[in-house]
């Protein structure tokens, strides 16, 4: 009898394909069609910068979303796939730079930086909950300083310049229109690979070990092990954001993972919302948007252009104080409210 | 006395290597260097200045690290801001001495100038956000952002010396030997006499501190709130109350701290960031929320850093950050941190 | 009752646990000289405790006596302050949580330890993964799935069906009771440690829970904390007191009832 498996409608929770919304598909087409409408500036560096950003801003989203822990080393992690890339293939900097050929540095800048972030993983679960921030920006600070003092192998100070993507197809993926595509599609591929993970057994054992991880051990999973697995796996999207970051710039320096640039992932990723994987990308559009006009908007109020990092703060803190969950919990809300009002049991008012 | 007993039997062999290490050490620090040695090492006077050095960094800080650690032990809160506390506190010091002249009054203004601007934080902001420890913490974050804008903004960009007093300025003979003349004379260690008095400082805020905590009631209440905030909170103390004057205190502390690094290093933007940093190196390897803790963490990482940058200038950041791996590795809790 | 006992533990996994049964000797739960300290105080000390496989035990005992921290040093929630833990002859008292629960020990909690924010067919989804290889599988589960195949099996065995998509918040105490159950039988348990499962459950939730305990295959056996001597008499062959954390007396149920020391404790003041 035992043998005989029941048949069984598939479960919501875990089985649904997610039916594709209207709103997404015109997103999908607007995003697509982008570059029939905006200036190549506002494609390279709106749009691909918040692509990047947002990249390495949803491997911190894998870790404190799912996982329940929030690294400061995302940053780090992609910083250190851009210095491969320019270790290992060519940059300015010939007496350092090897040369190798692009299927041989990009997959080990990837898994070079998988290791290290597995590694500050391993350290850093071994305590709990807010002692995470505290050891990784201590171990991202500690790679800031190793990499402007130590000139044999990152070059110190001026770190490499000239780290250009190779030449594909024979397109200059630096130009604006194929930098555009390129960052669109590595972003969209890494959203749906966490999208993915998500409704996985992976996924939802690590989901478990966030909300409860006394009783997942008693269940018989290692907590230990999900968690540093959480992070070998955030760490390859913030490995691949970090070299297209590299690639933006043409340039890697220590300051790409200075404190400010690491706290500013953490800013990026709970301004945009760390409950689901599209909030990191929200946040990195504001983000850019800002840094990019926010001299202009100060300016048009009367204040200096230098205080750009006032009103990123400012606005943090006011996201922090009065909406936890950043920008996409404030849309919740407001979907929340509308369905309110459309009950007719909770009646028509408000 | 009874620990150290304890310690001698359990691990016989762990004693007698760190009894040959303190004995070695003081070999070190106090006989005239062999040549030979100084072959190896170069001169006697280099390691005694590093050495010294080393302990007066790690004096200042433990006056930074300590704060920071109690206000975690007690609040839970990793306050991200402290580092902002410290250079507010350098740059207050600075105004009160260049416009008065007097070093030591800068102190009582800036540790309740500073100390109010914590209760502040405490009273407005970590207050309503009460048992949500990563909402506090990233509130801490947002606040440095602001700070540190804040007093770019007011202080500019350039770096501030504190003027030490005449009284202090100048270097004092220690009674240590660093090398013998030809004729047989023994040469002395002279070292600026502010650092030494830095030292002894801290030395004293150290021990008042550790008096306060363990021979007072309001000592007894904070050490009952790190173990275990519950027990406080059942006890019908107003728990507000002692968070508020922790808060102050610690802000405070690193609002003197600021001064005193103003005086023997300098003040500019970036150095919040990096006593936040030296901060949580400090408790991370000494234990988080643990006052002897902090104390020992600082003297390890202020040593670590001088020594290392005087043998290996290249290296000195990746000796501080093996000791955090290593100690991670071994004892997450830290050196000195209790269960958690 | 056939049915009820293949519908909750099945035969294949039955083979396995007595292939992996007969490889040791002697007992199932072995407990020599447990200490637990919580500070100054000894929650548990000196427990010595030998369970036969298959054997069923209820352990009685006043608020406080330590009978659910006995359990957690069993379990490896924490570690014991001394003394020596075997299950099947192996000695797991320095292993971690889920290796003990790999090698067929299971529990429930007295205080349900739910993943309130997910449905029960993901709560108990996630019970059998957590004993079975794939745990870090990337792929998705397919209706298929020999996992969530045995998943619905379990969800069907305490009566959960109706709720399977429900979140576990939404659920009633009674039925999450049922489910902690649920999420201890997952896999192939060999030995299961029940903390107060009939605690603040009605009559009728009572005997379901009567009937799946004795339900279960032989070769299981298990320890159920008790207050309600009726339920343990039912479940248990053999029952231990405990008392200020230590085993105060061991025997039948009718040698625990008629033992004139046991009555005075539990009717004089034990309550209290
Ligand atoms: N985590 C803990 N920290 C400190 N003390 C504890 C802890 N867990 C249990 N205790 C103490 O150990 C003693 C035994 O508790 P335990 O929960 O094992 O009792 P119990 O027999 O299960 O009682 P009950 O019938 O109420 O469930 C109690 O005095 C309790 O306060
Ligand atoms: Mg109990």
């Amino acid at each position: 009898m035992a043998d005989v498996l029941p048949t069984v409608a598939p479960r919501k929770s875990l089985l649904a394909l997610e039916r594709i919304p209207a709103p997404v598909w015109v997103l999908g087409l607007l995003l697509l069609a982008m570059p029939a409408f905006a200036s190549n500036f506002v494609l390279f560096q709106i749009f691909g910068w918040s692509f990047i950003l947002g990249m390495i801003a949803l491997s911190l989203m894998v870790l404190a979303g799912y996982g329940g822990m929030v690294s400061l080393i995302q940053m780090t992690v992609a910083a250190l796939a851009g210095y491969v890339v320019a270790i290992l293939g060519t940059s300015g900097v010939t007496q350092i730079s090897l040369g190798w050929p692009w299927w041989l540095y990009i997959p080990l800048a990837i898994l070079i930086a998988a290791v290290f972030g597995t590694l500050v993983g391993a350290l850093a679960v071994r305590t709990e909950g807010i002692y995470t921030i505290m050891i990784t920006l201590a171990i991202a600070a500690a790679f800031f300083y190793f990499t402007r003092q130590n000139y044999g192998i990152f070059n110190g100070y001026t770190g490499f310049n000239n780290v250009i993507p190779p030449a594909w197809f024979g397109v200059d993926w630096r130009q604006a229109v194929p930098f555009y595509y390129m960052t669109l599609a590595c972003a969209v591929l890494s959203y749906l690979a966490v999208l993915w993970m998500s409704r996985t057994p992976f996924g939802l054992a690590l989901q478990g070990v966030r909300d409860n991880p006394r009783r997942m051990a008693a269940l018989g999973f290692s907590v230990t092990a999900h968690r540093i697995v959480a992070y070998t796996f955030a760490s390859v999207i913030a490995a691949v954001g970090g070299i297209l970051l590299v690639w933006q710039n043409a340039q890697v320096t220590p300051g790409t993972a200075g404190i400010p640039q690491v706290i500013d992932i953490l800013v990026i990723a709970v301004v945009g919302g760390l409950k689901r994987p599209i909030g990191p990308f929200i946040g990195a559009l504001i983000y850019a948007i800002l840094s990019v006009f926010a001299s202009d908007i100060l300016h048009a109020i009367g204040m200096s252009g230098e205080r750009f990092k006032l009103v990123v703060g400012l606005g943090f803190l006011a996201v922090v104080g009065f909406s936890p969950d950043g920008v996409l919990g404030l849309w919740d809300k407001y979907q929340a409210r509308r369905e309110a009002n459309r009950d007719p049991l909770l009646g028509g008012g408000r | 006395m009874s620990t150290l007993h304890n310690l001698s039997t359990r691990h016989p062999v762990g004693t007698i290597v760190i009894l040959a290490l303190v004995v070695g050490f003081a070999w070190l620090i106090f006989a005239p260097w062999p040549p030979g040695l100084e072959q190896v090492m170069g001169r006697k006077r280099v390691f005694l200045n590093a050495i010294f050095s080393g302990v007066t960094l790690g004096a200042l800080y433990f006056l930074v690290a300590s704060g920071f650690t109690l206000v975690f032990g007690l609040m839970r809160n990793v306050n991200l801001a402290h580092g902002s506390l410290y250079l507010l506190g350098g740059y207050i010091g600075y105004g009160v001495v260049d416009a008065t002249g007097y070093w030591l009054l800068a102190f009582p203004v800036v540790f309740v100038v500073v100390g109010a601007v914590g209760l502040l934080l405490q009273h407005q902001v970590f207050r309503r956000m009460e048992g949500e420890e990563l909402r506090q913490t990233l509130v801490t974050i947002g606040i440095s952002i602001v700070l540190a804008d804040l007093m770019l903004w007011y202080w500019g960009g350039q770096s501030y010396q504190v003027l030490s007093p005449q009284w202090l300025s100048g270097p004092i003979t220690l009674p240590f030997v660093t090398g013998v003349r030809p004729n047989g004379q023994a040469v002395y260690l002279s070292y600026p006499l502010v650092r030494i008095a830095i030292l002894f400082a801290a030395i004293v805020i150290g021990l008042a501190m550790w008096f306060v905590l363990n021979r007072s009631k309001l000592g007894m209440l904070i050490r009952a709130g790190v173990d275990d905030r519950d027990i406080l909170a059942a006890s019908g103390v107003r728990i507000q109350y002692v968070f508020l004057a922790v808060f102050a205190f610690g802000a405070g502390l690193a609002g003197i701290a600021g001064i005193i690094g103003g005086t023997f290093q300098s003040l500019s933007p970036g150095e919040d960031t990096r006593f936040l940093l030296a901060s949580l190196v400090v408790v991370i390897v000494g234990g988080m929320g643990s006052i002897p803790g902090a104390a020992l963490g600082a003297v390890i990482i202020g040593l670590a850093e001088q020594i290392g940058l005087v043998y290996a200038p290249t290296y000195s950041v990746v000796f501080t950050f093996l000791i955090m791996a290593v100690v991670l590795a071994f004892r997450p809790q830290g050196l000195l941190g209790g269960r958690r | 009752m056939a049915q009820a006992r293949t519908a909750i533990v099945r035969t294949a996994d039955r083979s396995a646990a007595e292939r992996l049964g007969s490889v040791s000797t002697g007992n199932a739960l072995e407990l020599r000289g447990v200490t637990k300290l919580f500070g100054a105080l000894a929650a548990i000390s000196d427990v010595t405790l030998s369970v036969r496989p298959g054997e069923r035990r209820a352990v009685l005992g006043s608020n406080g006596a330590g009978k659910t921290t006995l359990f957690n040093c069993v379990t490896g929630d924490f570690l014991p302050t001394s003394g020596t833990i075997r299950l099947f002859g192996e000695d797991l008292t320095n292993f971690p949580a889920h290796e003990r629960i790999r090698r067929g020990l299971r529990r429930t909690y007295q205080i349900s330890l739910l993943f309130g924010g997910m449905t029960v067919a993901d709560n108990v989804y996630l019970a059998c993964l957590g004993v079975s290889r794939g745990r870090f599988s990337l792929l998705r589960p397919r209706p298929s799935d020999a996992i969530v195949a045995r998943a619905h099996e379990l969800i069907e065995a305490v009566h959960l069906t109706r709720a399977r998509d429900t979140l576990v918040s939404a659920l009633s105490y009674g039925q999450q009771r049922q489910l902690e159950i649920a999420l201890a039988l997952a896999g192939a348990p060999r030995f299961i440690l029940f903390d107060e499962p009939a605690a603040g459950l009605s009559p009728t939730e009572r005997s379901e829970l009567v009937a799946i305990l004795s339900g279960l295959p032989d070769h299981i056996g298990y320890i159920i904390i008790e207050h309600d001597m009726d339920v343990a008499l039912r479940v248990a062959e053999s029952v231990t007191m405990m008392h200020n954390g230590r085993v105060f007396k061991e025997g039948t149920p009718e040698e625990i009832e008629n033992d004139a020391e046991v009555q005075e404790l539990y009717l004089g003041g034990g309550h209290g």
